[in-house]
């Protein structure tokens, strides 16, 4: 009789085990998909009140600058408008320095001279698409030294290490 | 003689009260049993118990007896690998069966609630609040990643702003 308790104990735990991890999968999934959303998305499931009530927090200008921002976004196209999401969930998931050092960098990339920014970015692309050897070497050169200022020159550097893709960022964010 | 409750031989005394000492041993003890009460009690012991499992009788045996247990073991011979597996659990299955049902059943419940909490909730009611200046934060990312899209994109480089 003590033996049946224990095979009653143990088939007793293992399907109460089975079934509670398939019933709960779901809804820890769910939970999690909820938690990496991306929050335009979830802005716009808000209901129109509830987004007019969000925005009446703030001054009327900026309220009104970020329906025009959300305008445009909303009108991108689904594969370019795919292809940001992307590479905002790769960069949302870096440690929180990075992050700020790319949007410092990208800030910076901005200030830039118009004429300056197509040739940084050129550069930026062709490094990030280099095996690492090469790069370095390109980075280390003379040419790349008198060609850039050293505000570029750490653009250039710090974006072509995290700047994340589709596919991620070039290195580990860590 | 060596005492045997002394020389810590008490089997020979078992063997006395079995009958199995042949019978000059058992002369021998039996002198000695007069001197020594230890020894005694214990034959006297171990001679009712003797006594008691002479007069048990064995319950009769029915005629078939023999035919069922052949039968029995010529099946547990051919038992299938499943049949083999499932058996030891056949008891628990059918005697707890159940309290496991009823414990499987609530798990099962359990999960189907958290799960219906999650699919079934109308779509504005599930969704969280995103404060503005979570999206204006957004936006401002997005802006800064988006002008250093890919080369193939027509917004690189001159973006305009979101």
């Amino acid at each position: 009789m003590p033996c049946n308790v224990v095979r009653a104990t143990v088939l007793g735990a293992g399907m109460a085990l089975l079934l509670a991890v398939t019933a709960a999968q779901p809804a820890l999934c769910q939970r999690q998909n909820r938690q990496e959303e991306f929050p335009i998305d979830r802005w716009n499931r808000m209901s129109p009140e509830q987004r007019e009530k969000e925005l009446a927090k703030l001054p009327p200008e900026r309220a009104r600058l970020i329906r025009q921002r959300l305008r445009r976004y909303n009108q991108m196209n689904p594969q370019e408008q795919q292809a940001l999401r992307e590479r905002y969930r790769t960069f949302s998931e870096m440690p929180p320095a990075k992050q700020e050092i790319i949007r410092s960098r990208l800030k910076e990339f901005r200030q830039l001279p118009v004429e300056r920014r197509p040739i940084v970015h050129h550069e930026v692309e062709g490094l990030r698409a280099m095996p690492d050897a090469q790069r370095e070497g390109r980075l280390n050169s003379d040419e790349f030294r008198g060609r850039y200022s050293q505000q570029e020159q750490q653009i250039i550097r710090d974006l072509t290490e995290y700047l994340p893709d589709n596919g991620g960022p070039r290195t580990s964010p860590n | 003689m060596i005492c045997p409750m002394e020389s810590h031989n008490p089997e020979m005394l078992v063997a006395y009260a079995a009958g199995e000492l042949d019978v000059e041993a058992a002369s021998a003890l039996e002198r000695h049993l007069a001197e020594c009460p230890a020894c005694a009690s214990l034959a006297t012991e171990q001679a009712t118990v003797w006594k008691a499992l002479d007069a048990w009788e064995a319950p009769p045996v029915s005629p078939d007896f023999d035919r069922r247990l052949y039968r029995r073991i010529a099946n547990e011979v051919h038992l299938s690998w499943w049949e083999r597996i499932v058996r030891p659990f056949r008891p628990v299955a059918l005697r707890q069966l159940i309290p496991v049902t009823a414990t499987a059943g609530l798990l099962l419940m359990a999960g189907l609630v958290l799960r219906h909490q999650g699919m079934v909730a109308p779509p504005q009611a599930r969704a969280e609040t995103v404060h503005a200046e979570q999206v204006e934060s957004t936006l401002d990312d997005l802006e800064l990643l988006r002008q250093f899209a890919p080369a193939s994109s027509a917004e690189s480089v001159h973006p305009n702003a979101m």
